[in-house]
């Protein structure tokens, strides 16, 4: 049943060619651009603050691709609308567990974005730069677990936001202050180790720094044998609290709405 | 009289993106478009004119909506003329918007979070009405649908009947020659309707406004429209007045008497026997010449007659007559 | 003619009341949008304390071109974005028909009915960092470049309100028109920085075919005198035409699409 969700899903999203053609050209674009912002601070220089401008070439690609391949404000409008509207008391009579409607829903959102989007410009950028491979076997099993994990994180502050919407009644806000808190701290457009060091210290250790700068971090072989599985930990245990606090709003919104009607 | 709205072998058609079905096809409609050809109107003529109240009726995909949007100027014929008011609708569409009123019934022209009165100082300012006149329609159109209670409320806390009551009014405040109407009473109950198509037949009568009219109630016609133009399948099937499409349809009055004792089988050339109940008979009056009197006639005055009831069929039983036989007439080729 | 100066600041008045209705939702909006945007420009700032300039532009410099691009882009999009985005949907719904009834003029309807004062967080974020960074600016300022300036932002505002506009009419031609914007707005994340960081044809795109480096690079490099790729010295000549050329180029744009609309699109 998830599975036709999924596929579902994905049939929706082919159906609009104009926007695959143009979503693939605006992805194309961003890492393009943010590769020539890192082209341009480096000049000549060989390495900065521990990287080097091939690395960060591989950071933006994996940036732009993998680590951002799904758009979570869809996620969080159709959430945000949902409870707003108590639509979402329909699945309260499914039989079946709407969270995990929509974590199959997205899988296959991400199925989408993956092979239509981020692989095509993937290719095409890794072609004109060229790209690095990872820093090791290690580092490089170790990159698909947190990539994963960075997709599961992303889903539940999307989710967590999406929820939040019931008491603010907007789900318009939370978008821009989510996107506002991810381009500062979650490492996609700017590895965290060019923070000052203490704030990086501080910013490392929030949720959504697994987003996309512990994985990169990882793939480039940035981490040591025990950080990385020690970052690994905390990352599961980010996922495990957000996935607590989702439960609980869900429980207290879903209570709200069958006894109030939305 | 002239026609102030004249169609003249109008026909309309539109172009519609193909969609492929499955996930092979949606694979597909990334990489091709095809089109096919959707006509909406055919070679539609009639012309209306000053004072008149039309009702134009059709199923769904007839082609009424697109009729309506020609004559106010939304959309440009594929070929033949369309006259209002001796103008082209679409080469002088905002001359032609001064004299005419639209009211879409799917489709509100009022601010939604905002009081009723704003939309219509809005279009006071829009149609540029002189303030007197202005005042002087918003009074005695308002109390004629009985807007006073909610004038200043947001239209977003009105009943869909009282919206539509509120539509009606400012779609009438520049004094309209003209007011289209695209199926006005849709999603009504009872009550409002009966309003709306009271208001309606009074500005007709006592305003002089054309009114046209698209509608799926056929009450909307039998109670504000004389005249009715008639489409399916984006053709003109009937243009004239409502009485004749009974005539010309056929219409099957059905008669019942009431006996007091069962008088046997009780055949007549007036009327034809559809069902036998004993003392209760029920026939069907297929000829319009013929009349209840007729009828009564041929039976006689010593049958101890308790009750007598004709029924006319009502436009809906006609109508669906008149697609029945249609349908049979192209089964049977 | 006259009967339409009536009508504009009327139904500016009723839009901004209604916006009004919904004052907390409204607040909390404008603080987002002022959070995400000072958000996107402090992590660029983290980037130069490590590498001091980009494309030759140190920080100052960059706050100007940011807060230019940002203050035009919000005037510009106030007049037109959300509305003419909405308008695939006015157009998918029919609403759009209860403007061609009207003896009014649609754009002009659309256009202020909506005016989105929703913009005022970008607009305070923009002109707080405008205002600051003017005064950093290794400049000197004379009522010329006072004038150039000012003429530069109306013209980048209209360039902005005129290629939205053009966008969003393509909803007449092809009914879809959301994807347009997903283009748009990738040039204009570009259009942020410095043109000359960009290969030679990006420039070109961002300089002709969705002219938005007119809009911000161009007239800032020209004030603080630094080159401009392409067009030299005609890049500050080009810049306050660019707005009023793109209007009329708009204009013919929205009245081929309508006609496009009233005959058969569907």
């Amino acid at each position: 049943m998830y599975l036709a969700f999924a596929s579902s899903a994905l049939q929706t999203q082919l159906a609009y060619r104009g926007q695959v053609w143009a979503s693939l050209f605006g992805k194309l674009i961003q890492v393009f651009a943010w590769i020539a912002i890192w082209m341009s601070v480096y000049g000549d220089a060989g390495s900065v603050a521990g990287a080097t401008l091939p690395e960060m070439v591989t950071y933006a690609l994996i940036g732009g691709t993998l680590t951002t391949a799904w758009d979570w404000r869809r996620l969080l409008n159709a959430v945000g609308a949902s409870v707003c509207t108590g639509d979402v008391a329909v699945y309260l009579l499914k039989p079946m567990r709407y969270p995990l409607y929509l974590f199959a829903t997205e899988c296959g959102n991400l199925g989408y974005k993956l092979g239509a989007i981020a692989l095509p410009v993937g290719v095409v950028v890794a072609l004109t730069y060229g790209v690095l491979p990872p820093a090791s076997l290690f580092h490089g099993v170790m990159f698909l677990l947190f990539w994963a994990l960075s997709f599961v994180i992303i889903f539940l502050l999307a989710v967590l936001c999406g929820l939040l919407a019931f008491w603010l009644l907007t789900a318009f806000s939370l978008e821009w202050l989510l996107q506002g808190i991810l381009s500062l701290l979650s490492g996609t457009a700017i590895p965290l180790w060019l923070f000052p060091d203490q704030v990086a210290a501080a910013v490392k250790l929030l949720p959504f720094a697994w987003i996309s700068y512990h994985p990169i971090a990882v793939y480039l072989g940035k981490t040591s044998l025990a950080e990385t599985w020690t970052y690994l930990g905390l990352g599961l245990v980010w996922a495990a609290l957000l996935t607590l606090a989702v439960a609980v709003l869900w429980h207290r919104a879903a209570l709200r709405i069958t006894v109030q009607g939305g | 009289m002239t026609a102030i709205i004249e169609a003249r072998a109008v026909s309309k058609r539109f172009r519609q993106h193909r969609r492929f079905p499955g996930l092979l096809g949606a694979l597909k409609t990334l990489f091709t478009s095809e089109y096919t050809e959707v006509t909406a109107v055919a070679d539609v003529s009639f012309a209306i004119s000053e004072g008149e109240a039309v009702g134009y009726l059709g199923p769904n995909g007839a082609g009424k909506s697109t009729m309506i949007k020609m004559l106010t100027g939304i959309l440009v014929p594929s070929s033949g003329a369309v006259s209002v008011l001796g103008r082209t609708p679409h080469r002088q569409r905002m001359t032609n918007a001064r004299e005419i009123g639209v009211v879409f019934g799917q489709r509100s022209q009022l601010w939604w979070d905002l009081p009723v009165r704003d939309s219509f100082e809005l279009h006071r300012r829009i149609y540029d009405i002189a303030a007197a006149r202005f005042a002087e329609n918003l009074g005695s159109l308002s109390e004629l649908l009985e807007l006073g209670p909610f004038l200043d409320r947001a239209v977003r806390q009105l009943s869909l009947g009282q919206r539509m009551r509120a539509e009606i009014v400012m779609a009438l405040l520049h004094d309209p020659k003209i007011l289209f109407l695209d199926e006005p009473t849709i999603g009504l109950d009872v009550v409002a309707k009966d309003a709306v198509r009271r208001f309606l037949t009074q500005v007709n009568s006592e305003r002089g406004t054309t009114i046209v009219l698209t509608t799926h109630d056929l009450q909307d016609i039998e109670q504000i429209c004389p005249r009715l133009i008639m489409v399916d399948q984006s053709r003109l099937i009937f243009d004239g007045e409502l009485r004749n499409l009974r005539a010309t349809l056929g219409s099957r009055r059905r008669l019942t008497l009431e006996f007091g004792v069962d008088p046997g089988v009780l055949a007549l050339t007036s009327a034809r026997l559809v069902a036998d109940e004993g003392p209760l008979k029920h026939y069907l009056l297929e000829r319009e010449d013929i009349s209840l009197l007729d009828v009564l006639t041929e039976i006689g005055a010593d049958r101890d007659l308790k009750d007598v009831k004709l029924k006319e069929p009502n436009i809906e039983e006609v109508i669906r007559t008149f697609y029945q036989g249609r349908n049979a007439a192209g089964a049977a080729g | 003619m006259g009967s339409a100066l009536r009508v504009l600041p009327f139904l500016v008045r009723l839009y901004v009341k209604s916006r009004l209705e919904y004052r907390g939702a409204f607040l909390l909006a404008i603080s987002a949008q002022f959070f995400s945007y000072a958000c996107g420009y402090a992590a660029i700032w983290i980037l130069l304390q490590k590498f001091e300039t980009l494309g030759g532009w140190d920080w100052p410099e960059l706050a100007l071109l940011f807060s230019f691009q940002l203050l035009a882009y919000s005037m510009g999009a106030a007049l037109s974005f959300v509305q003419f985005r909405d308008l695939e949907e006015q157009v998918r719904l029919g609403t759009f028909d209860t403007l061609l009834v009207k003896p009014f003029s649609p754009w002009a309807y659309l256009a202020f009915s909506g005016l989105n004062i929703g913009y005022a967080g970008h607009i305070i974020l923009a002109a707080g960092l405008m205002a600051w960074s003017l005064t950093q600016v290794g400049m000197d300022w004379t009522p010329g470049s006072a004038l150039y300036l000012f003429a530069a932002l109306v013209s980048a505002a209209l360039v902005n309100a005129a290629l939205i506009t053009m966008i969003g009419a393509c909803a007449f031609i092809f009914v879809q028109s959301s994807h347009l914007y997903t283009i748009f707005f990738g040039f204009w994340e570009l259009s942020r920085y410095p043109l000359t960081i960009f290969p030679a044809g990006l420039q070109w795109l961002l300089l002709t075919f969705v002219p938005l480096g007119l809009a911000s690079f161009v007239p800032v490099a020209f004030l603080l005198g630094k080159d401009i790729p392409i067009l030299g010295e005609w890049g500050g000549l080009a810049a306050p035409l660019a707005g009023p050329l793109l209007v009329l180029i708009a204009m013919a744009h929205w009245k081929y699409a309508i006609s496009r609309y009233q005959g058969g699109g569907g």
